[in-house]
């Protein structure tokens, strides 16, 4: 006992175990941590607590009903997972919504961004200190939570879009809401940085912190806010645009130093033009229909004619116990930006109703992977503003 | 080092200026629900416990039992077993949902031919055992009757389960922007 002790005390290492149940890991997510004093000399993320096999799920159900399994990936913005999917299946399928869909799912998914942009202020802000905010975040998160069970009867998971459109339209009552909030949110963002955008804590524990180039960004795989803050423009909405992205105008705003505080700025960033994509969709959103017309055989008839109509009887059942059964053969890979960064959905088809092989990649998982670099030669106290900067949701790390 | 950074150190004019805000948010009113207190109505359409559809005309369920909802479900929380009358008529003899398992999507209403399930804006269903979450054919009839009858029954289906496709016809009461108008209006009057 007592030469083990010799031992320890002369490397002075220890093996600190964070997580699973550390709060301020956002989930399960454990992070074994080889220090050196209180400098980290050696980070270990380990992964899949929170495993279910979504993939695997996604081969055993029809293109239909694997959708609300895209909402249990990132459940604080489900509704761009859902949009993801749904964009994916109709790349392979090639079925085109109508333009009313497109902007819809447009507006639904910024709605989703500023809500995962929310709660990753509120979290980030806790974790690091500063508790005000996040009472502040969660106000307006609760009113976007009440937008989306307007829209669609859920708050969080919500299987709102379909394989060529979206599964009702909006209502007027929703339209003006969401305008109202578009209206208010600006002034609420205004809040948020008079409480931390200069608070002398605030910026001792964030400039500095994680700082990650933009060649290893790239080089790591980092997508989303995580290499716009070290100044790279990437953005799929830009790049490749889906559904209405090519007629709304925003900016990509991006960072310089690469630290935890411009990613901050970047996501700050992000809010107001989200905000103003939601506005412009609000604006420039045509009357029309919200489900593909012309695809019948891959999306569900209305149900008037289904017990009048023959065909639509037939491709009704079809579609529900079988799937889209004269689905192409062959692979895509769609991908669109989530609020986390670029999410993809990898399809291999064998023309049957289920996908023979369905692959996410996911943005946090790999963000995840990239703990290591962005904390060995850091604090212990900074691992927690890296954890919160990457914003990890451990739904989609393991899937 | 400049003046203005001396002054912004020394008096804590940012940490000040984030206090004036608590403070303003301290004598304003509370956002807060004093939930069990002040129970918060579920926004029309809400997807809560399931029921099952009455037919007014008969007095029975409307459910054929075609089995499409338990086909659709993600799941796989639907149970049908069915069964044929006198009149040769197909019926469901057994429905059984199990609320654990269920993850309310409401694909099964979407999947229904015939409109026979529903899903109320119930969502308050707590209880002590696992048995009070299996709903058999009676307890889900009995939802219908309980949340969803009268006129929020009738409409239901008109209103949230109708996607517009290929039969969509006329525009009017499509909600469309109305900011501009309603600024016009107001500069106007």
């Amino acid at each position: 006992m007592e030469q083990v002790d010799k031992e320890t005390s002369a490397r002075e290492e220890l093996t600190l175990s964070l997580g699973p149940q550390h709060p301020a890991t956002h989930g399960v997510l454990k992070l074994v941590l080889e220090l050196e004093g209180e400098t980290v000399a050696k980070c270990t993320p380990h992964v899949g607590y929170l495993h279910r096999g979504v993939e695997k799920l996604g081969e055993n159900r029809t293109y239909l009903s694997a959708l609300p399994l895209t909402d249990r990936l990132d459940y604080v913005a489900s509704m761009s997972y859902n949009v993801g999917y749904v964009v994916a299946v109709e790349r392979l399928l090639g079925v085109e919504p109508p333009e009313r869909a497109k902007f819809i799912r447009t507006m639904v998914s910024e709605m989703a961004r500023i809500s995962s942009h929310l709660l990753w202020l509120a979290t980030h802000a806790l974790d690091i200190g500063a508790m005000t905010v996040f009472l502040y975040a969660f106000r307006e998160r609760e009113w976007i939570n009440d937008l989306f069970e307007m829209l669609c009867g859920a708050r969080l998971t919500v299987s709102y879009p379909r394989i060529g459109g979206v599964r009702n339209d909006v209502s007027q009552e929703f339209l003006d809401s969401l305008w109202k909030f578009t209206e208010e949110f600006p002034g609420r963002l205004l809040e948020y940085e008079t409480l931390i955008d200069q608070n002398r804590i605030w910026l001792k524990r964030t400039i500095g912190i994680g700082v990650v180039s933009a060649e290893d960004a790239a080089n790591l795989g980092l997508t989303g806010p995580m290499i716009r803050g070290s100044g790279v423009p990437y953005d799929l909405r830009k790049f490749a645009p889906y559904d209405a992205y090519d007629q709304v105008e925003f900016d990509v705003p991006t960072g310089t130093n690469g630290d935890t505080y411009d990613r901050y700025r970047v996501r700050m960033e992000e809010f107001r033009q989200s905000n103003g994509i939601v506005r412009q969709c609000i604006e420039k959103l045509p009357p029309g229909p919200v489900m593909a017309p012309d695809a019948p055989k891959f999306t569900l008839p209305p149900k008037e004619k289904v017990m009048e109509d023959m065909e639509a009887l037939i491709h009704h059942f079809v579609l529900v116990t079988k799937g889209p059964i004269t689905a192409p053969e062959g692979e895509t890979y769609s991908a669109i930006e989530a609020p986390k960064g670029e999410l993809g959905f990898f399809f291999i088809s064998d023309g049957s109703g289920t996908p023979y092989r369905m692959r996410i990649r996911t943005p946090s998982y790999v963000h995840a992977l990239a703990l290591p670099y962005l904390t060995e030669g850091s604090f212990v106290a900074d691992v927690i503003a890296v954890i919160g900067t990457a914003d990890l949701v451990l739904g989609e790390v393991d899937r | 080092m400049t003046f203005k950074y001396l002054v912004k150190t020394v008096f804590l004019t940012e940490i000040l200026k984030a206090m004036a805000l608590t403070f303003k948010a301290f004598i304003s009113k509370p956002v807060t629900r004093q939930y069990p207190e002040e129970p918060r109505e579920a926004m029309p359409g809400f997807r809560g416990m399931h029921a099952l559809v009455r037919d007014s005309s008969t007095g029975r369920e409307k459910c054929i039992a075609c089995g499409l909802c338990g086909a659709i479900c993600p799941a796989r929380c639907i149970h049908i077993y069915s069964d044929e009358d006198e009149d040769g008529r197909k019926f469901a003899k057994r429905y059984e949902l199990d609320l654990l398992r269920c993850i309310y999507c409401s694909l099964c209403v979407e999947a229904c031919p015939v409109g026979a399930i529903a899903m109320t804006e119930h969502y308050e269903y707590s209880d002590y055992s696992r048995d009070a979450f299996y709903m058999t054919k009676e307890k889900l009839l009995a939802n219908w009757d309980k949340y969803m009858s009268g006129k929020k029954g009738q409409e239901y289906f008109k209103k949230f389960y109708h996607p517009l496709a290929d039969d969509f016809a006329e525009y009017e009461g499509q909600a469309l922007f109305r900011g501009k108008a309603a600024e016009r209006t107001r500069d106007a009057a």
